[in-house]
């Protein structure tokens, strides 16, 4: 993901920057090939102690700290994107970002471009802060959606949707956007712990956030709400233990249907329009299935949830329904025999009733 | 033979039957595509498929609440007409399947004659009373749980899950797939093929007019109307 691109940076504070950051002038906060890693948590510090606040820096300038620290990015630290910083900094100037996006995403570039995105965005900060921009695993389908819907409008997007997709509020609520518009392969059926007792839709659910989870864990890790053993394994019977156990009548598991690696490559595919491609071949395509709970920071965690298929995890969720999924063998079987079981009637008595037609024979 | 006409199936009964019957036929078809979306394409696409079955299902579900509505309110005989007396059951059925497994090969007229106040043979009552009183409602009531999951989600846990609906609607629409065709077989078995569909379709049936507790016996007499 990350090209070893020539950045060879070199910073020093300034006397300026120094004075207001409370540093020693000229003390190198980042040098040599590759990141400033290492003591980037302190050097952030020093930026953030006046860009963490909006008094002092304004509104566009303003960092959060909190969610900044759990990037990648503050782990390569400010000066990685921002060296340039005069000395004169801060005189109200405002300063040119040294490094772009794609000088670290190559291969995101490089799929971002050939799609009709890179034209009406073409500014990677169209959807991506990357003072709080989080791994695709961190972050949840929700959020992911949520880029999405701060250009496209939802009524819209439910509209055209509900043009040819059958309950439509239930697809978008169990499906992320990039799942159907990026060009991806595999899939993972995330499943959510979501509130009950909070009113959501069907395309907007409520998903239960840490501090919520960790008090009705009481104590515990939030984990063990559902993996009840302890062994960082979710088998069929704790899924389906959670939905039924009285106490967690506020919450419910929400699967959503999530790329199994996202990709910038913004597409539909023909797939998307075939229907069949979920529902009847559904437990093959999406093999996988991961629990995913939130962290005390904010971002998510996955935790695996026992083989064999969407077909049991969905069926070990009770009120999660996509057709399709209960197709198996078995049951055809037992169909196919109940089918059978009409046809013996007709059939035998037909051909007895053939044999003795004469023995009916009109006058 | 004289024959006399009487009137069997009023208008109501009529218009739910076959209302029913093309209900339930379309939804066998297009509840087999759902299924099995990769071999059976007869409704167009997946979607069309999934439109029409909800579409058939809540006409089937309204035909029924007519049905039922018609025999219980305005001709008030529901229970005598469906539900089997002990007798029947004890003593009737037997004979009736006697009929069909053996006498009827050999040529024998139906030892049951319908009248507007007793439809049904005793086969008939109890295989109209399962599929009208179990198995319908039954396969009615799942889908449109399945129609509407979201708001039922409660209840749906109560009962076991989706995964429990889902596989019940399934096997009971098998239930009613196998009556459709013994139903249809059977109703050919009358003293003519179409016997028994006539009266389906205009209301009025053709009986032979005899005396009461003296059924005709042997085919060469009795099916001449
Ligand atoms: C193409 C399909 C069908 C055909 C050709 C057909 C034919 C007939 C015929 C000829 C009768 C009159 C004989 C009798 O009373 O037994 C009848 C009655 C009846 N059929 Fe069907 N049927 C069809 C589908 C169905 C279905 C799908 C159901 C129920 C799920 C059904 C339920 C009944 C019942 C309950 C009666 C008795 C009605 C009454 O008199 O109250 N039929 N059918």
């Amino acid at each position: 993901m990350y090209a070893d691109t020539q950045l060879l940076k070199k910073a020093v504070i300034a006397a300026t920057v120094a004075a207001a950051c409370g540093l020693t002038p000229g003390t190198v906060i980042a040098e040599g090939p590759g990141f400033a890693f290492g003591n980037s948590a302190a050097q952030n510090a020093a930026c953030l102690k006046c860009h963490a606040d909006l008094q002092k820096v304004g509104d566009g300038h303003q960092i959060n700290g909190a969610d900044y620290q759990h990037t990648t990015h503050a782990q390569f630290g400010c000066r990685t994107c921002h060296d340039n910083v005069p000395d004169s900094h801060p005189d109200g100037k405002n300063i040119a970002r040294t490094t772009a996006c794609v000088e670290c995403h190559t291969d995101v570039a490089e799929q971002y471009t050939v799609s009709k995105h890179s034209l009406e965005a073409p500014d990677c900060g169209s959807c991506h802060n990357p003072h709080t921009a989080q791994k695709s695993g961190q972050v949840s389908a929700l959020e992911m959606n949520a880029i999405c819907t701060n250009c496209h409008n939802q009524i819209k997007i439910a509209s055209t949707h509900a043009q040819w997709l059958p309950q439509t509020d239930l697809h978008l609520g169990a499906i992320t956007c990039v799942t159907c518009h990026t060009k991806t392969e595999g899939f993972v059926l995330s499943i959510y712990i979501a509130r009950k007792d909070i009113k959501g839709s069907a395309s907007r659910p409520v998903i239960a956030d840490y501090n919520y989870l960790s008090e009705k864990a009481a104590g515990k890790e939030i984990q063990e709400l559902v993996d009840t053993n302890h062994d960082t394994y979710i088998s069929l019977e704790e899924l389906r233990r959670f939905s039924s156990n009285a106490s967690n009548k506020d919450l419910y598991l929400k699967a959503i249907l999530t790329p199994a690696t996202t990709s910038h490559a913004f597409q539909t595919s023909d797939k998307s329009y075939n229907c069949t491609f979920c529902h009847a071949s559904g437990p093959n395509a999406t093999q996988i299935s991961k629990l995913v709970l939130p962290e005390k920071n904010g971002s998510y965690r996955h935790v695996a949830i026992e083989g064999g298929g969407t077909l049991g995890s969905l069926n070990a969720i009770p009120d999660f329904y996509m057709m399709g999924s209960t197709r198996n063998t078995l049951l055809n079987k037992l169909g196919a025999l109940i089918l059978a079981g009409g046809l013996v009637m007709p059939a035998g008595h037909g051909f007895m009733r053939f044999l003795t037609r004469k023995n009916r024979k009109k006058e | 033979m004289k024959t006399k006409l009487i009137y069997l199936q009023p208008t109501p009964v009529r218009i739910w039957h076959w209302l029913n019957a093309l209900g339930i036929v379309t939804l066998c078809i297009s509840g087999a595509q759902i299924r099995f979306p990769e071999f059976i394409s007869i409704c167009g696409n997946y979607r069309s498929a999934i439109l029409l079955h909800n579409t058939a299902g809540i006409v089937v579900a309204l035909s029924f609440s007519f049905w039922f509505f018609y025999y219980k309110l305005v001709s008030g005989n529901l229970v005598d007409i469906y539900v089997p007396k002990v007798q029947e059951l004890s003593n009737g059925l037997m004979k009736q399947i006697f009929f069909y497994f053996y006498a009827y090969f050999k040529g024998a007229a139906s030892p049951f004659h319908a009248t507007p106040e007793n439809k049904f043979n005793p086969m008939q009552k109890s295989a109209y009373l399962a599929v009208m009183f179990v198995i319908v409602p039954l396969v009615s009531l799942t889908g449109i749980m399945l129609l509407n999951i979201g708001p039922l989600r409660q209840m749906l846990l109560v009962i076991g899950g989706l995964g429990v609906v889902a596989t019940l609607h399934f096997l009971l629409a098998c239930v009613l797939g196998a009556f459709l065709v013994t139903h249809v077989y059977l109703a050919t078995l009358g003293s003519t093929p179409l016997a028994y569909f006539k009266p389906m379709w205009t209301g009025w049936e053709k009986v032979e007019h005899h005396h009461e507790h003296e059924p005709p016996h042997g085919a060469a007499t009795d099916n001449v109307h």
